[in-house]
């Protein structure tokens, strides 16, 4: 029998727990301290960034070979419940922090540039270390209640950010709409929360782990046994319960990592200063739900992960469907992103974990230099903008040509672009192959209607090369159309190529988005991430275990591998050969791109309009939540507030009652009492007038009366 | 002279005194029906006197009353000169301090 209160004992003291408050610290501390430096914020944040980067790159290199480092500690107790907080340091939080810092890092040097001319700029530079303090909070912590605190922390942080140009009613607007979307989604993961706490009575994840393998499946019911503090427990619950928990804690993920159908918030959170944008697609926020998906991994049952890879493809698909036509620069990339995101949680569906880990990681690169280089682009042609001059500086129409002007950001671009259609010699192609083959080994395993989830995959693929090079031919290539758009020749001579600060971020992330610094390999099995990241074990009980893709043989694996690989690679070539005859320089196109309309068709719309997502929400959910509102409104009004007032009422009509009994009875008998001895008063003094000679006459008269009454 | 005639006398003249007593505001006044209040109780005695003709007691008592009279007046007459003086009148209607 498993003793509860073991594993979740504090642990002696370990002194990485330095290290691990460092690495969080840091950020903290330049979230405090930003508050006061005002203009010294920028380089001082980014130092403390730095700092902590190297810190974190330290701690990878010197603890990658060792055991997973466990501190564990009491935080409170309740009864006999104890809560606890634990630090977890094993591989997958070593290189989540080097990412988080990393990209944080570059981001702040970014922003040094970006917001040079904000007055706000210190608050700004504060947020991003919340924020940054908030991720590695969520990575560092191995304890599913300190991690939702922490999660919430990553809400509220990029609230704070999306909204930071709240000015602009859109801006704080998107700010809400991610902030509530995530709400939701956090309702599940709580919900999940609670489940695996009311069986297991811990939140410690590792302990979680441990109990787990200890539960089984009686007739159809969930039983864990097991000892706590020497007594006996056993928690049986509804076999259904454990898909519950699995899918309600996925829900936490479908909100951070915005996956269908909560997804809507991410392109409104556009709104956010660029580099913001890129923090939040590259590292942070949306890499938060994958990574929880991987940490609770191994407690998913079979049907939470069919649930978790059937969102991811339906997600995949649909965004990138969506970024086909948009026109603005960042919606597209937006739009990326949640594909994307699709991708890493069908990987983890479908049992790829070290597949989907890798694609967070390679997407994180990529991503974050296709946002840092959109965020140079849309910069510089800000610097454009004058009091005469308006235009939309994020609007793909006013762009083109610009490989003339910024041919450093181009190639940047270009190969992040490369990377993300998953072309060979890139790292995207290797992540996403990766996936592709596992979602082909899975959906071959259980056949049928499961293959729909590979093919939705390889249409992304598709459509993915389609839209990232239509955003290359359109931005890059042919000639620079704001000119033309606002009649002004003059203006793009002015147009010129970012500076270092925004230009070394870029370059380093597209550096980083080669598939050589994961190994000079063109098979993800072979790269060192995927060495690294061995595919856990399932501990659900057997009877509700996922099949897993360690059992499947090499040759299956390498069967496919090879016809995965060209299909893949065919698939993004044809991509990028149909969006080059849409839209390369001389395409029709492309020519009168100045003045493109929206798309009229109803496949162009539906694009545009990202499957209508967004109006169903409103015209739906949102009116028949208003309108609900409105029959609690009435029945507050005219049926609660109407006893209340029917009780004022009596109440008002008794007090008047009171009142009269009051003035009129009690009173009346007090006014009596004061009546009748006034009256005696008066009576009596009256006797007394002072008159001497009345005394007299009166004596005599009482004397007379004396006198008879003896006689007689 | 019948000895009822002499007390009628007396009574007459008591009634008179205390009818000035009880009616006459003017303090003076009110002395005046008192002195003849006493006198009345004189006569009374005086008049008794005859039934002891050896001792003659009523007669030595009306004696002592007419010097205590005398004595009481004086007394009085001080007083009311003082009330005269406080209150600026000898009215006795006026002079109520003892009213409740």
């Amino acid at each position: 029998m498993i003793e509860l209160q073991d594993l979740i004992a504090p642990t002696a003291f370990n002194p990485m727990i330095y290290w691990v408050l460092a690495l969080l610290g840091v950020p903290m501390i330049s979230f405090i301290s930003n508050f006061f430096t005002k203009g010294k914020a920028p380089v001082w944040a980014a130092l403390l960034l730095l700092i902590n980067t190297l810190i974190s790159v330290y701690l990878a290199f010197n603890y990658w070979y060792g055991e997973p480092i466990s501190i564990k500690g009491t935080w409170f107790s309740v009864g006999d419940t104890t809560f606890g907080y634990s630090l977890y340091l094993d591989r997958l939080a070593l290189i989540m922090t080097v990412l988080v810092n990393g990209i944080s890092f570059l981001v702040h040097v970014f922003s040094v540039e970006y917001m040079r001319t904000d007055p706000r700029k210190a608050r700004y530079f504060s947020y991003l270390g919340l924020f940054t303090f908030s991720m590695l909070g969520i990575i560092l912590f191995h304890n599913l209640l300190v991690m939702f605190m922490f999660w919430e922390l990553v809400g509220l942080s990029s609230f704070l950010l999306i909204g930071f140009w709240f000015e602009k009613k859109s801006a704080s607007l998107a700010a809400n709409k991610a902030f509530i979307i995530n709400r939701i989604g956090d309702v599940g993961l709580l919900s999940g929360l609670m489940i695996l706490f009311a069986q297991f009575g811990t939140f410690d994840l590792e302990a979680l782990k441990a109990l787990m393998v200890f539960s089984e499946i009686e007739d159809g019911n969930w039983v864990t046994h097991f000892t706590n503090n020497g007594q006996q427990v056993m928690n049986s619950l509804d076999g259904r319960w454990l898909s519950a928990a699995g899918i309600a804690l996925f829900c936490g993920a479908v909100g951070k990592s915005a996956q269908f159908p909560l997804q809507v918030w991410l392109p409104d959170a556009m709104e956010g200063p660029t580099p913001v944008s890129a923090l939040i697609h590259a590292a942070t926020m949306v890499a938060a739900g994958v990574f929880l998906l991987a940490r609770v991994f191994v407690l998913l049952d079979a049907q939470a992960l069919e649930v978790v890879a059937a969102v991811g493809a339906a997600t995949a698909f649909m965004a990138a469907f969506a970024a086909l036509s948009q026109f603005d620069i960042k919606k597209v990339l937006a739009y990326s992103t949640i594909s994307q995101l699709g991708y890493m949680v069908m990987a983890m569906g479908v049992g790829a974990y070290s597949a989907g880990l890798f694609h967070l990681i390679t997407h994180a690169f990529f991503k974050g230099g296709l946002f840092l280089t959109a965020g140079i682009i849309i910069h510089q042609l800000h610097q454009l903008e004058s009091d005469k001059i308006k235009f939309n500086s994020q609007d793909l129409r006013v762009m083109g040509g610009l490989s003339k002007y910024m041919p450093i950001t181009f190639l940047c671009f270009l190969i992040c672009a490369l990377a993300l259609a998953g072309l060979p010699g890139f790292s995207g192609f290797l992540s996403k192959d990766a996936i592709l083959l596992n979602a082909t080994a899975w959906a071959g395993q259980k056949g049928g209607g499961y293959y729909i989830i590979p093919v939705l995959g390889y249409i992304t693929v598709l459509f993915t090369a389609i839209y990232i090079f239509r955003l290359v031919f359109l931005v890059f290539t042919r000639e620079f159309r704001l000119p033309k758009i606002v009649g002004e020749s003059g203006i793009a001579s002015k147009l010129k190529e970012g500076n270092w600060l925004l230009i070394a971020p870029a370059i380093i992330l597209a550096i980083l988005s080669v598939s050589i610094v994961f190994g000079a390999n063109v098979k993800a099995e072979n790269t060192w991430f995927m060495q690294f990241f061995s595919v856990p074990i399932y501990l659900v009980p057997e009877a509700y275990a996922a099949f897993s893709l360690v059992d499947l043989t090499e040759e299956t694996i390498k069967g496919l591998h090879s016809w995965v690989a060209i299909v893949s690679i065919g698939l993004a070539a044809i991509g990028l050969i149909v969006s080059y005859f849409l839209y390369r320089p001389i395409s029709k196109k492309a020519l009168v791109f100045q003045d493109a309309p929206e798309p009229r068709g109803p496949l162009g719309r539906l694009s545009l309009n990202h499957w209508y997502q967004d109006d169903l929400y409103e015209k739906v959910i949102a009116k028949f939540i208003v309108l609900q509102s409105k029959s609690i409104a009435w029945f507050d009004e005219k049926v609660i507030d109407g006893i209340v007032d029917g009780f004022a009422k009596i109440h008002v009509v008794f007090a008047h009652i009171v009142r009269w009994f009051d003035k009129y009875i009690i009173d009346g008998f007090v006014h009596l009492t004061v009546f009748a001895s006034g009256r005696v008063g008066q009576a009596t003094r009256s006797i007394q007038s002072g008159n001497v000679q009345t005394y007299i006459l009166s004596a005599l008269v009482m004397l007379v009366l004396l006198l008879l009454w003896l006689v007689f | 002279m019948p000895v009822e005639h002499l007390i009628i006398l007396g009574a007459i003249l008591f009634c008179v005194g205390l009818i000035v007593v009880v009616t006459r505001k003017n303090a003076i006044a009110v002395l005046i029906g008192i002195e003849l209040m006493l006198n009345a109780a004189n006569i009374n005695f005086v008049v008794f006197s005859q039934f002891d003709p050896e001792r003659l007691q009523g007669q030595v008592f009306s004696l002592f009353i007419i010097t205590v009279a005398a004595a009481e007046a004086a007394v009085a007459l001080a007083i009311i000169l003082k009330v005269y003086h406080y209150f600026k009148t000898a009215d006795l209607d006026k002079i109520n301090e003892l009213r409740g």
